[in-house]
């Protein structure tokens, strides 16, 4: 299994550079430096008035209005600029999600500010306030599939006299990625036999409940189930002696995400869906797919991890499926 | 008892429209559209209380009685309105008025400040966040902050930017006719004085003087006295100053020695009235900074040269000043001391005896022997003015409401011996008459007195009302000293009651009528404010609505505001892991229930939610 990358290295699907799940590629955001307000526009007005006036006519009290209104217009702008540029973000997101969750993302804010506005982006969510220093929870809906190492965040503040709102946009790195798996879609298990008997044997539920042919008969071993025992070879041997049956027939199935096509993350989400139906039922799943570019294929142990294969799937030739396992193509 | 609600309703503001935490914008933009109504008011010679209520009240209408227009934007909209008003009557700022302007300074920024805290709070808070610093700490270091910068600008920048000021000369507008009809008569040069008719003495400012001390500012003289007016023997005989176009060299009349020998004084006058043609400043002028043409008469009187003068040369000239005109004199005057005054007792020149020493032909014989009286054993000139001065001062009263004279009497002589009643005017002429009636030299003095001192600009603030007559003595050695026989004359209101309270009433019929209006209103308002504080609390009598108020009132104190999206219970899970309580868990489900299940929330859940609220 590849190792998880930082997907912030590569602009593909599933390893998204814009942020945590950016599902609208291109949807226009906040990145410019700020708004002017309707305040800004009454003391700017008012300044320049009075300024002119006053040189006109000689009145130095409407001079000194007009210099106190362009004062507060200049500090109104400059104010905003330096608070904002003196903080610094941290976020810390949980290792797993599926898409559509709400996130708490753990925000730390450093710096000093009385008022600031944060919200994290791709999509834009929420804007919630705070002062700074401060650390806190943001809640954030994991919008697309794929491997994040880092999310797009977005603050804002017109402290103190609302003059101009500064709006500043940081790419914040994830202590760990965050990757999302795709939403399953409803769908049945596919649970036909698999010959392959080490991965038969290596499914714990069939191996709990056995299977119908006895092989042999052990010496009794701590944590063999009573209704095991097989009471006349115990009574022959003097000690008590337990059925060994052969291991029941593998079950399950072999999912082939291709995701070439123009409907990858419904492919994906029927591949998860499929998937997970089949583990819920005790069968095996093996799943391949093609990842950062190579071709993938293994079992999954569980649907967490069949997630995580398909957060990090990519349009490419995905992984052909072993000998004889009943195979489901999933393709975009 | 089943109890069903619609949350919508248990969760409305309690006001009309108009958030709690916008309501103490209201506050500062009251004080600020206060301030700046006081200032207007003043200037519309209306008393500063109503303007200030009046910019008061529609501050607090503005923001709080318009529900459908944002608080902020109708907040801004105020100011806006504020910032033009104060604009327009900035310049009407005196010793007083330009404390106003501090306060509506003040009160702005405060009101900025506040309005987008106010703002900022609609947002909700980070979970786990810090609380926003309080209110006062914010607006108190956002607001010493400002002020310095303010100030520090204030200082720095103006005389930069705005380049006129600090100088010494400016230009000023060139004043219209309207200017020149609406000037009063005492910044128009005149040939004569009538003492039968009343001056007009309004509040406006006239002009602004920088000075390192006050003194009466000089603008004409009169040594003919007639009976009933004054003229200038001078007029119109005016000569044209030799000047390079910033600077007039003023040739000091002849006999004032103080003029020649005395002490600088500088002065600057800032024109704040539309137009003026006379060159006012303390006496004796000297040197005189500025743009324009001047004339000057033999006996001192300097003027505007009139139109047409010399246009080639002096362009600006002409038409008198205009607003915003600049002029700087530097005055020279001999400091004495009284008994220096004493001492003068030299021969008086033959000139300044023949112009200024003879009894006008209209005094009346009891006027001369009044005189002669009050000065009897006198010795020397100071003396026995200062006796008339004092005689003035004990035996007649001022007011401006005195009776004129009729036309066929010496005022002097009405005055002295009938009414004893008037203004300045009548005062200084009987001073100037009586003088003369026992030798002394004297002439009548027009101009303005110091005015109040602005204690932000530290000029002097000169207003209509503080035009002036006074006499000055000739003094034989000195040159001529002033002398103000009104400063010794008591206010006629000084002595009783000018009238009824009914008289008090009719003066103050303006202000009155306002304030009456407002108290109807206000009354007509009563039960209508009075039913939406009964509505308010009704809306609370629910059980749900008052948990639901608590419990908001809670999360609020922890730095968590409810958001208008989420429901109850969302919002009691959010403060259970924000206060680490879990009971809120079934404070929320119970509210849940009591808000929407037809049979509503059991008495015990209810309780137990009681208690936990209660505990928090």
């Amino acid at each position: 299994m590849p190792a998880e990358t930082p997907m912030n290295a590569t602009p593909e699907p599933g390893s998204d550079d814009r942020g945590l799940g950016s599902a609208l590629r291109g949807t226009p955001t906040h990145q410019g430096p700020g708004d002017l307000t309707l305040t800004s526009i009454v003391l700017f007005t008012l300044g320049a008035y009075g300024v002119a006036a006053g040189a006109a006519t000689g009145q130095e009290a409407v001079v000194a209005v007009g210099v106190f209104a362009f004062t507060l217009f200049a500090i109104g702008i400059v104010w905003p600029i330096v608070s904002i540029a003196r903080l610094h973000v941290r976020v810390v997101a949980p290792t797993d999600a599926t898409v559509g969750d709400t996130v708490m993302l753990q925000i730390e804010v450093t710096g000093r500010a009385a008022r600031v506005d944060i919200r994290a982006l791709d999509p834009p969510g929420t804007w919630w306030r705070t002062s700074a220093p401060a650390a806190g929870t943001m809640p954030h809906t994991a919008a697309r599939r794929g491997v994040f190492g880092s999310v797009r965040v977005q603050l804002r503040t017109s402290a103190p006299l609302g003059v101009f709102v500064r709006t500043r946009t940081m790419r914040v790195d994830l202590g760990a990625p965050i990757t999302v798996a795709p939403r399953p879609t409803v769908a049945s298990a596919v649970l036909h036999p698999v010959p392959d008997e080490r991965v038969a044997t290596g499914a714990a539920q069939f191996r709990r409940s056995g299977g119908d042919t006895v092989r042999a008969v052990r010496p009794y071993a701590p944590g063999d189930p009573a209704r095991l025992v097989h009471w006349p070879t115990s009574a022959r041997r003097g000690e008590i002696a337990v059925r060994e049956y052969e291991p029941p027939p593998a079950h399950g199935v072999a999912i082939v995400v291709d995701l070439r096509g123009p409907r990858p993350e419904a492919a994906a989400s029927l591949a998860a869906g499929i998937g997970a139906a089949t583990l819920a039922a005790g069968g095996v799943v093996w799943c391949g797919t093609c990842e950062g570019g190579m071709q993938v294929g293994d079992t999954v142990s569980n649907a967490r991890e069949l997630g995580r294969r398909l957060a990090r799937s990519v349009p490419g030739a995905p992984a052909r499926p072993p000998r004889d396992w009943p195979v489901e193509i999933v393709s975009a | 008892m089943s109890e069903r609600q619609p949350l919508r309703e248990a969760a409305r503001p309690p006001s009309r429209g108009v958030a709690s935490s916008y309501r103490i914008v209201a506050v500062p933009a009251a004080v600020a559209l206060g301030a700046v109504g006081a200032i207007a008011a003043e200037h519309a010679n209306v008393p500063w209380v109503v303007g200030a209520f009046g910019g008061a009240l529609a501050a607090v209408l503005g923001v709080l009685a318009l529900p459908s227009i944002p608080t902020r934007r109708a907040t801004i909209v105020l100011l806006g309105l504020g910032g033009l008003a104060a604009l327009r009557h900035a310049s009407y700022a005196g010793s007083d008025r330009s404390w106003l302007l501090v306060i509506w300074a003040a009160a702005t920024m405060v009101t900025l400040v506040v309005v987008d805290r106010a703002d900022a709070e609609t947002v909700p808070a980070l979970e786990g966040g810090a609380p926003l610093p309080s209110r006062v700490t914010e607006t108190a270091r956002v607001g010493a902050l400002i002020s310095l910068v303010v100030i520090v600008a204030a200082v720095a920048l103006v005389p930069t930017v705005t380049a006129r000021l600090g100088r010494h000369v400016w230009p000023g507008l060139t004043p219209n006719d309207n200017d020149l009809a609406s000037s009063p008569s005492s910044l128009k040069s005149s040939s004569t004085l009538d003492l039968t008719s009343r001056p007009r003495l309004s509040d406006a400012v006239v002009f602004t003087v920088d000075a390192s001390r006050p003194d009466f500012w000089r603008g004409e003289t009169f040594d003919r006295y007639n009976g009933t007016s004054w003229s200038s023997s001078s007029n119109p005989d005016y000569q044209p100053l030799p000047s390079d176009g910033t600077r007039v060299l003023v040739d000091p009349p002849p006999y004032d020695v103080g003029a020649h020998t005395g002490q600088d004084f500088r002065q600057t006058f800032h024109m704040q009235a539309g137009y003026s043609d006379v060159v006012f400043a303390a006496p004796s002028p000297r040197v005189v900074e500025t743009d324009k043409l001047l004339w000057q008469a033999d006996d001192g009187t300097l003027r505007v040269a009139g139109a047409g003068s010399d246009p080639d040369h002096f362009p600006n000239s002409g038409a008198g000043f205009g607003k915003g005109a600049v002029y700087t004199v530097t005055s020279r005057s001999l400091p004495v001391t009284e008994q220096q005054l004493r001492e003068a007792t030299g021969p008086v020149p033959v000139a300044i005896a023949g112009q200024y020493a003879q009894i006008p032909i209209s005094t009346t014989p009891r006027v001369v022997a009044l005189a002669r009286e009050i000065t009897r054993g006198r010795t020397n000139t100071y003396d026995e003015v200062k006796a008339l001065e004092n005689w003035l001062g004990d035996n007649t009263r001022y007011s401006l409401n005195a009776p004129t004279s009729p036309r066929d009497v010496d005022v002097v002589d009405d005055f002295l011996f009938r009414t004893r009643l008037g203004w300045c005017e009548q005062i200084a002429s009987s001073l100037v008459v009586m003088a003369r009636s026992v030798g002394v030299p004297a002439r009548l003095v027009t101009g303005f007195v110091p005015g109040s001192r602005d204690a932000l600009t530290g000029r002097f603030v000169v207003r209509e009302r503080d035009a002036h007559a006074w006499a000055e003595i000739y003094f034989p050695g000195i040159g001529w000293q002033g002398f103000d026989p009104t400063a010794s004359v008591p206010l006629a209101g000084d002595v009783k009651s000018s009238g009824s309270w009914l008289t008090d009433a009719r003066h103050n019929a303006v202000p009155l009528a306002v304030l009456a209006v407002l108290i109807v209103i206000t009354i007509a308002a009563l039960p209508e404010v009075m039913a939406a504080g009964r509505r308010r609390r009704a809306r609370r009598t629910s059980w749900s609505a008052q948990a639901l108020h608590r419990l908001e009132r809670a999360g609020r104190k922890s730095g968590r505001a409810r958001t208008p999206s989420e429901t109850p219970r969302e919002y009691a899970e959010v403060l259970a892991r924000r206060l680490g309580d879990d009971r809120l868990v079934e404070v929320g489900a119970t509210l849940d229930v009591a808000l929407y299940s037809a049979r509503g929330a059991p008495d015990e859940a209810r309780e137990r939610a009681d208690a936990v609220l209660t505990s928090l």
